[in-house]
Parts: structure tokens; C-alpha cells; sequence
């Protein structure tokens, strides 16, 4: 990176922390023994469809965005957290409560656990919550896959040993926030605070101990036109493939409250990705990427404003497509699409890289 | 070398001019768009992500974190630096570090800097920008890209702010949202390529674009009637968009000939006031450009006129060559000494004043009521927007000039213009003078707003009605004879070739001008209705022609004026050949030169060897390095 950049990335740093401002302090407190949110959807789980349980654990929050760093530029989960810490009890039964919703449901099972920030994170999680959950999945056969989240620093060797001590043969996966193989546009557009390095130690290490990643792909962060963000996206989905991650979820970026996204979007500089770059970008990766790595992609707010959007009259069709593609893995899921904004899209490819001024932007 | 060559005329920032570099060669203003848009001159290009061009380009540089590796082709007009999308949201501080990026990499590429334009984020604060641009200059760049949203906003008003610190020989890139009605406007703030890619995106949008406004066409049978060949030739089969494409791109290209044409005639600010009213935005976006980057509009406004020039509404009230005219009337108008009355009088439609019937009623009144005493009056008129006009600069651009939609109701802006500028004017008068206010109506009111603040007394002599009205003309003639006898004014010879001479040397060089080529005991003969000249001990030193209410000087009054210190031009020699001098020659200038401006030229060793009139600002001079600076009509041999 030239100088210019790196100053550029702790001045950025600096405006990310400004929009954060205040919101941190006005978080609520929430009851500390229910989960922040927790829902049941049908999944792939290996070469089946099965059942798929995300929880939110409710947590006090990323300690990345908590600390001086202010957080990466287009998250606000911090803002799901509570305003107090936690006890390994009330996580526990966080956990217990959730599970509840699939009491009934038989096997195959798929748990997702997330927090407002890094499940492996001792400050956010107590390791004695850990544990606690950690068996509670290990007694619970109907469970086949098991996803946890962290940024890189916490996934150390210990943990890792753990993990595979508690769940054994399970199909486990760590899913890590990779958001673009690039260092630039991670450090800087996104103030992710690591680097492809790593990224790529994690999954190396994960790997020795049988333990999958899941890499998180951003499609579109700040500072980038939609063309950027195609081609960014695309090589990010390729490297994270090509370093040996065996899932790739894929988030359109959404515009979160208080972030610096969203202070961008509120003065017309920035516009959430079209579905048509999400499209291009998911058919371009699948056809390069070896069918052993999976792709999926569950757009948030999808169609809105705030959301990945194209015209309003095709944006329903194409993103149910989407989540049939993410069962699927067929590209011929995303293809056959045509609509009248699908031109605005392509002018818009073109005429952003030299004005700059994203088009087609609602508020 | 990349290069920006200027051709003749001015009406603002505007100019017409061929970029050179190697064998390529780029006329301005020219509209740029993507190759999608059918037979443009210029297109622009994105360097590893699309198809290189075979039609003269603009490269872009795809953003900062790519590190793509710029490179030169025959058909490469510019290379824009990369930038980072959306950094214009962020504060200056963003901007300073994405510029400063930009110049390290043109710095350290093996590309020469004449080759690149800089991407300037509207987000750039004005001293970061100077900074920028002493720094881009000594890398060889003389170009800039400007965003501009659209919404005629902050945002845009400060990239109108950025280009106006550029110097002038750089060329001038604006991209983003524009609208038709736009690029006359862009133009005349001295952008040279203007982003057409609206045609597109309307189009997209089944919109077309109309000259103010546009329409969203559905069917062929419901759209209003077009007479261009795309709407003529269109068919309900064919592709909308493309029909609608070639229309608006129609719509772009007439107006900015109608610019370029306007330009030619003196006539652009016209039409850039007359778009204005295109939506409110727009016409805000012009009055707060007025405001923000006067200077900068009016250092290329030029000083002489020939046609009409119509001010119609608000937009008109601080145009350059209007508010020009009264801040200079403040600052280099001195009233002849001896002035016992000032008459205010009202404007008539016909310039130059005296030529209308009205006022040669008020002279008339005048010259049978005190006769010859009328030398001791100061004749002073009253008119919107441009204030005050002494008799003595009536035939003065763009005094004689103007043309104004006459109601007799004057708004409340227009009130305080010409108050104010009344106010001024009576500080210069000795207290003991006495107004007499021949006017009514609007007119009457200004005299009222002023009132306050005048120090001298003042006598209205017309109770209602018109001012040139049997009962109000005997009410001053009796006014002006009982003044007489009370200011006891006496007759003597009329001052009113040297007061005029005088007041226009003030007016074009500064003040004190008059003093020097006109001093006391000057012959002064001729009409001011043709030509009068000025002779000291037979020595001619300029002449006076009505027919532009200006001086012009012969290289004697040159020579007297150089004592002035200012409206010279140096050259880089001793004697000047040919009937021009040319930029490329100029070593230095005064600042306060206009287009249009009677000059004077200096050699190396400060001896005025010409005397001609200026085709540049005294800035463009130094900054090119072509075109004419000046038309030479004396010089020594
Ligand atoms: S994206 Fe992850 S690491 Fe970044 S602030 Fe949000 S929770 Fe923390
Ligand atoms: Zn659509
Ligand atoms: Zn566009
Ligand atoms: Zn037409």
C-alpha cells in the first residue's frame, strides 16, 4: 500500500468510529437468558436437505468494534448486543431456549451459532460457556454440521483442539468474515484489522484438525464502484476457494444503522449492489470454483432499499433464484433473467468507474 | 507536450480550444460518452476493462487499490488518475490523501504527467486544491476530471469552486449527472469536456430528455411531436432505447452548439441565465455560483459589448458585466468639483439616454430653466438592476447596452440594489449640495430607501405621475430656477466634454487616470454623440467614440498613462513587430486586465511601445503560451 492509503485507511478508521458515535451507549438491555434472535430454514447439508437452526446468541458485542478500531465500516451488530456482560449461565440458556424451536424436528440437523461478534472470543464468550454449549451439541445426535463464528485472532490451536475433542466427526465449520481477498480493500475500505495472511493461517490450522471454514464474501464494500465490486468479489470468492475454505457465503452489502455505509448512502455516494452484480458474481465463481466448495448466498433486506436491489419489478424472482441456487450449486438456477433495468446495470458498470456518482440511488 | 491552445473571444470562463498532444488534436467544448453512444468525437474508456478505442479517448484508470499500470495509445486524449468511488462523501481530509495518491503514482509511472488528468473529488477543500495543483503542475499535468451530481447542490458548487483555482491553460473534464440544460452552464463555468452519458442513462429509462425538461415515453402514438431524425424515423417495432438515445444525444449536442453560438455573439450569459429557469434548483445553482465564484466569472467577462444585453429577472441582478459595473462606479468614480445639484433622474428604454425623448425633455427643462448653469448640476440616473449611471458614463458598456423589462414596479431586491448603490454615490458629494429627486413610482421609492442615508437634502419635485409630464417638467423647472437664487449658481462655459472624458479615464484605468490624460487646460473638441479628442499643447492623446463610450489611446497618452501603473502588458523584448502580440511573448501582466480592455505594452526595459486592446485577462496572458493577447493599433516603429 502507498502511503497515501495507509493514511487514507486510519483516517477512515477514524470517520468509521465517528458514524458509530453515540449508539454504542444508547444499546438496550435485553433479557440476558433469551438469545437475540434465533430462526429455522431448510438447508444443504452435505449432499442433503435438511434443517438448519441460526441462533444469535445475545451477547455484549464484536470487542474489534467495541475497542478503538471502531469496527468494520458496514456492521452495526454491535448494536444487537447488550449494553452489560453476559454469564456463561445465561448464554447456556440462551442456547437451551433456542433449541427448543427444533425440539421436534428430526435429523439431519445444522446449527449455526452466532453472536454479535466472535463466538471464540473469551471476552464476548466465556469459555466455560463454550464448553457448556459445546456439549450440549456434542449429546444431541441429530445434529450433523456445526458453524461457528470468529474472527481469525481467536481461532488458536487450543480452541481448535477443543473443538474437535467436543464434536469429534461432526462436520464443523469455523466462519470467518474474510469480506475481500484484498488487503486494501479489507484494511482500508472495510477496517477489517487482518490481513489475507491471517485469513489464510486459520484455515490452514482449521484444517489440521479436520475443522472446515466458511469465508465470508462482502459483495461491494465502501469505496468501490459496482464494476469494483464484481471483479473484487469474483476474485475473492477464487482465492478463498484456492486456499482451501469449503463454504462461501456471500453477503450483499446491506445498509446498517450508524456505520459509515450508512453515512455514505445517506449522502448519495454510495448505492447497495445491484442483483444483477450478485448474480454475475455468484455464476462466474460457480463455474471456476471446484464443485467440492460450496457457494451460498441468503441476501439480507434483499429488494429494498437498503438492501441488494435492482429495478423493483425483477427483484423477487432473482433473489428466490439465488437461495435456489444456494441448494442447488446448478448455475442454470441464475440463469434467463432479462428485465429493463438490466441495461441501466451495465451503463452503470461503465459510467461509475470514470464519474464516480453511483446511479439509480433511492432513499 | 500535451497542450492547450486558446482561440479568440471570451463571455466568462468559456473558451474554444484544440488540445494537442503528438498528432492528436481535440477541439473544445466537446461532449464525451460512453462507445455505446453512437458517432461521438470523444468517448471515455475504463483501461483493463474495456475494449480500447479506436475513437479519440479518455482513459480512466480503474480505482486507486487496483494498481493498474497506465499506457499511452495514438488515439489516448487524457488519462485519468484513479480515484476511489464515493470518497467525495468523506471530509476534505479524504480528498487531500486520494489527490495526493494520485500525483505519488503519476510521480513514480514511467507515463509523462502531460498525459494525466487529476480526479478531483468534489470533497477538496480550496487550499488543498492550490496545493494540488502547484504540485500536479510540476509533474507536467494540465488537466482535471470534476464530479458533478446533479442535484445542483453543495456538492456541485464546490466542484465549481475547485475549477475555478485551476489555471487557465488546463483542460477541463466534468462527469457525473448532467443534464441538457446543463452544458450551456458548465460551459460558460469554463469546463471544456462535458459527460453526455445522461443521454444514456435517460434513455435506459425510456425518458427523453427535451431542452428543459423530459417526458417518459411509452408508445410512439401518445409522445409529443419531435422533428429529429430519430423520432421521425422511429417505428412501434424498433428498440425504444435506442431511438431515445439518439434523440437525447440530439438534445446534447444543440445545446451546446447553441452554447458555442452564443458564445460567439456575446450572448452566452444570456442564455445561461435564460436556462436557469429550467427548475429552481437551477436557477438557486446560478445565483449561489454568482455569489461563491464571481471573481473567477467575472476576470473573464469581457469590458465592451456591441449587442443588446437583455437582464430580465433576479438571475440578471449580480451578472458579472452588471455587479462589475457598480462595484467599479464605487470604486473609480469621482464627481467633478464644483457640482452644486445632483438631479436624479429616471431611466428610459432608449440608450443611450440622452438620445430618448425623455431626457432630452429633462435637458431641455434644464437648459430653459438655468441655462448655462446646468454645468453645475451632476446628472445622475436611476436604474435597476445597475444603480446609479452619472451622465458622464451613459454611453459606457453596458450602459448603453442594456435592456430591461420596464412594469414600473420594482421588487424589493432591485430597491435595495439601487438604494445602496445611491447611498454610495452621495457620500462622494459634498454635504452641501442638494438633490433634487425627479422621479417617481419605483424610482421615488429608491430615493425614500436611500433617504436615511443621505447626508445632503433632498427635494422631490413630482407629486405623481410621470416624470415627463407637462405639470411634473414646470415643477422642475421652477424648482431648479428657485435654486438658483438660492445656491446663487451662475453661468459660465459647459464642463461636459472634459467631465465625460475624465470620468471614463477613471472608469476604464482606475482613478487618477483622468488627471493624466486629460489634465487641466486640455483642448477637448468633437461631439459626444461621434468621436471628441483630446489634444495637450497639440498633442493628441486619445479619443473619445460614442459609438463604445470608451477611451482610446495613441501612444503618447500611452506613455502619460503609464505613469498610472496599471492596464500594462510586458513583453519579453524590445520592439514589438506585427499588429499582435501574442500570450507566448507576455512576461507579465496587471491582473486587473479584461478581454476587451485598452492597454498598454511595455518592452523589457518598461517603455511603452504599443498601445492596443486586450483579447485576454491579464492572467490568461501569462498563463498561456498561445493565442493573442493583444490587437495592436499603435506602435512604435
Ligand atoms: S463485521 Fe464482524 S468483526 Fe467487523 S465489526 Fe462486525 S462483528 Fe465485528
Ligand atoms: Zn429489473
Ligand atoms: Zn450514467
Ligand atoms: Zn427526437
Amino acid at each position: 500500500m502507498i502511503d497515501e492509503l495507509t493514511e487514507l485507511s486510519t483516517h477512515i478508521q477514524q470517520m468509521s468510529l465517528k458514524s458509530r458515535g453515540s449508539s454504542i451507549a444508547q444499546r438496550r438491555r435485553r433479557d440476558p437468558r433469551q438469545p437475540a434472535a434465533a430462526w429455522v430454514t431448510t438447508a444443504r447439508i452435505g449432499y442433503d436437505t435438511g434443517t438448519a437452526i441460526s441462533i444469535v446468541l445475545s451477547t455484549i458485542g464484536c470487542s474489534y468494534a467495541r475497542g478503538p478500531h471502531g469496527g468494520c465500516t458496514m456492521c452495526s451488530y454491535l448494536l444487537d448486543g447488550t449494553s452489560t456482560q453476559v454469564s456463561a449461565d445465561d448464554l447456556v440458556s440462551q442456547f437451551e431456549t433456542a433449541m427448543t424451536k427444533v425440539a421436534t424436528t428430526s435429523s439431519p440437523l445444522s446449527v449455526k451459532i452466532y453472536t454479535s461478534g466472535s463466538f471464540l472470543d473469551p471476552a464476548e464468550v466465556p469459555p466455560e460457556a463454550r464448553h457448556r454449549i459445546l456439549s450440549l451439541i456434542a449429546a444431541d445426535d441429530r445434529i450433523v454440521q456445526v458453524i461457528l463464528e470468529s474472527r481469525p485472532e481467536y481461532v488458536t490451536e487450543s480452541v481448535l483442539a477443543e473443538i474437535q475433542k467436543a464434536l469429534g466427526t461432526r462436520d464443523v465449520e469455523i466462519g470467518i468474515g474474510l469480506e475481500s481477498a484484498n488487503d486494501t480493500v479489507r484494511l482500508m475500505c472495510i477496517n477489517k484489522g487482518f490481513t489475507l495472511k491471517d485469513f489464510e493461517r486459520v484455515v490452514s490450522l482449521a484444517r489440521g484438525y479436520g475443522i472446515g471454514t466458511r469465508a465470508y464474501v462482502l459483495i461491494k464494500p465502501p469505496f468501490l464502484t459496482e464494476r469494483d465490486a464484481l471483479f473484487d468479489a469474483i476474485d475473492t470468492m477464487t482465492t478463498a476457494a484456492r486456499l482451501g475454505v469449503t463454504t462461501i457465503s456471500v453477503n450483499p452489502v446491506d445498509i446498517q444503522r450508524h456505520t459509515l455505509v450508512e453515512s455514505l448512502w445517506n449522502s448519495g455516494q454510495y448505492r447497495p449492489p445491484w442483483l444483477w452484480t450478485v448474480v454475475q458474481a455468484l455464476h462466474q465463481a460457480r463455474q471456476e470454483i471446484p464443485s467440492n466448495v460450496v457457494i451460498v448466498c441468503d441476501p439480507v433486506a434483499a429488494g429494498k432499499k437498503r438492501g441488494t436491489h435492482n429495478c423493483g419489478k425483477c427483484d423477487k424472482a432473482i433473489v428466490s433464484a439465488i437461495r435456489k441456487f444456494s441448494l442447488s450449486q446448478d448455475v442454470k438456477d441464475l440463469e434467463g433473467f432479462t428485465c429493463d433495468c438490466l441495461m441501466k446495470w451495465e451503463h452503470s458498470l461503465v459510467h461509475e468507474d470514470l464519474s464516480k456518482v453511483p446511479h439509480d440511488h433511492q432513499q | 507536450m500535451g497542450k492547450l491552445m486558446i482561440q479568440r473571444g471570451h463571455d466568462g470562463p468559456a473558451r474554444q480550444c484544440t488540445w494537442k498532444r503528438d498528432s492528436l488534436s481535440l477541439s473544445t467544448p466537446q461532449l464525451v460518452g460512453p462507445t455505446t453512444i453512437p458517432d461521438l468525437a470523444l468517448v471515455y474508456v475504463t483501461a483493463t476493462r474495456d475494449e480500447l478505442s479506436k475513437t479519440t479517448s479518455i482513459v480512466v484508470l480503474p480505482s486507486l487499490i487496483e494498481n493498474v499500470v497506465p499506457v499511452v495509445t495514438d488515439t489516448t486524449a487524457l488519462i485519468v488518475a484513479p480515484t476511489l468511488a464515493g470518497i467525495d462523501g468523506l471530509d476534505s481530509e479524504a480528498a487531500r490523501l486520494t489527490l495526493t495518491a494520485q500525483t505519488r503514482l503519476i510521480r513514480q509511472w514511467d507515463v509523462a504527467g502531460e498525459h494525466f488528468a487529476i480526479h478531483v473529488p468534489s470533497s477538496t477543500s480550496l487550499s488543498d486544491f492550490r496545493d494540488i495543483i502547484r504540485t500536479s503542475q510540476e509533474l507536467g499535468v494540465r488537466a482535471a476530471v470534476f464530479h458533478l451530481d446533479g442535484s445542483l447542490g453543495p456538492r456541485d458548487l464546490q466542484a465549481v469552486s475547485l475549477r475555478s483555482q485551476l489555471p487557465r491553460n488546463w483542460l477541463t473534464v466534468a462527469t457525473g449527472k448532467i443534464q441538457p440544460a446543463f452544458v450551456p452552464v458548465l460551459y460558460y463555468l469554463g469546463f471544456d469536456i462535458i459527460d453526455a452519458s445522461y443521454a444514456e442513462t435517460a434513455a435506459l429509462a425510456h425518458r427523453r430528455l427535451w431542452r428543459m425538461e423530459s417526458e417518459v415515453v411509452t408508445s410512439w402514438d401518445t409522445a409529443r411531436y419531435c422533428g429529429c431524425h430519430a423520432c421521425h424515423d422511429a417505428t412501434s417495432e424498433g428498440p425504444i432505447e435506442q431511438t431515445l438515445l439518439l434523440h437525447n444525444m440530439e438534445m446534447f449536442h444543440s445545446l451546446l452548439s447553441e452554447a458555442v453560438h452564443a458564445r460567439a455573439h456575446g450572448r452566452l450569459r444570456w442564455l445561461v441565465e435564460s436556462l436557469s429557469h429550467t427548475s429552481p434548483s437551477m436557477a438557486s445553482f446560478l445565483r449561489l455560483v454568482d455569489k461563491r465564484v464571481f471573481d473567477f466569472i467575472e476576470e473573464f467577462t469581457p469590458t465592451v459589448g456591441s449587442g443588446t444585453v437583455p437582464l430580465i429577472g433576479p438571475e440578471s441582478y449580480d451578472a458579472p458585466a452588471i455587479k462589475r459595473w457598480r462595484d467599479r462606479l464605487v470604486a473609480r468614480y469621482t464627481p467633478p468639483e464644483g457640482k452644486k445639484i445632483v438631479l436624479l433622474l429616471p431611466c428610459s428604454a432608449r440608450k443611450p439616454y440622452s438620445d430618448s425623448r425623455s431626457h432630452r425633455r429633462f435637458i431641455e427643462t434644464i437648459e430653459n430653466s438655468i441655462g448655462p448653469a446646468r454645468h453645475e448640476i451632476a446628472e445622475v440616473i436611476l436604474t435597476s438592476p445597475l444603480g446609479v449611471i452619472p451622465r458622464e458614463l451613459e454611453r459606457i458598456y453596458p450602459i448603453a447596452n442594456y435592456d430591461i423589462p420596464v412594469t414600473g414596479d420594482w421588487d424589493a431586491e432591485e430597491i435595495r440594489i439601487a438604494a445602496d448603490a445611491l447611498v454610495s454615490h452621495m457620500k462622494k458629494f459634498p454635504p452641501d449640495v442638494v438633490v433634487i429627486a425627479h422621479v417617481s413610482g419605483g424610482y421615488a421609492q429608491v430615493v425614500q430607501a436611500a433617504q436615511d442615508g443621505i447626508a445632503q437634502s433632498i427635494i422631490y419635485t413630482i407629486r405623481e405621475g410621470s416624470a415627463t409630464s407637462r405639470e411634473a417638467l414646470d415643477s422642475l423647472a421652477s424648482t431648479l430656477r428657485d435654486m438658483k437664487e438660492v445656491l446663487a449658481l451662475h453661468g459660465g462655459r459647459s464642463t461636459l466634454l472634459e467631465e465625460t472624458l475624465r470620468a471614463t479615464a477613471d472608469f476604464q484605468f482606475g482613478p487618477g487616470a483622468g488627471m493624466l490624460l486629460v489634465p487641466e487646460g486640455t483642448s477637448v473638441s468633437g461631439k459626444l454623440y461621434r468621436r471628441v479628442i483630446c489634444r495637450d499643447h497639440g498633442t493628441q492623446l486619445a479619443s473619445y467614440l460614442a459609438e463604445n463610450g470608451l477611451l482610446s489611446l495613441t501612444l503618447d497618452g500611452g506613455c502619460r498613462l503609464s505613469e498610472h501603473g496599471s492596464y500594462w502588458v510586458r513583453f519579453d523584448g524590445e520592439v514589438l513587430q506585427g499588429g499582435s502580440l501574442f500570450a507566448v511573448a507576455v512576461k507579465d501582466a496587471d491582473e486587473k486586465i479584461r478581454p476587451g480592455d485598452e492597454v498598454i505594452i511595455l518592452n523589457k526595459s518598461n517603455e511603452v511601445v504599443a498601445v492596443g486592446r486586450s483579447e485576454m485577462s491579464g492572467r490568461e496572458m501569462c498563463d498561456f503560451t498561445n493565442g493573442r493577447a493583444v490587437s495592436v493599433r499603435h506602435r512604435r516603429k
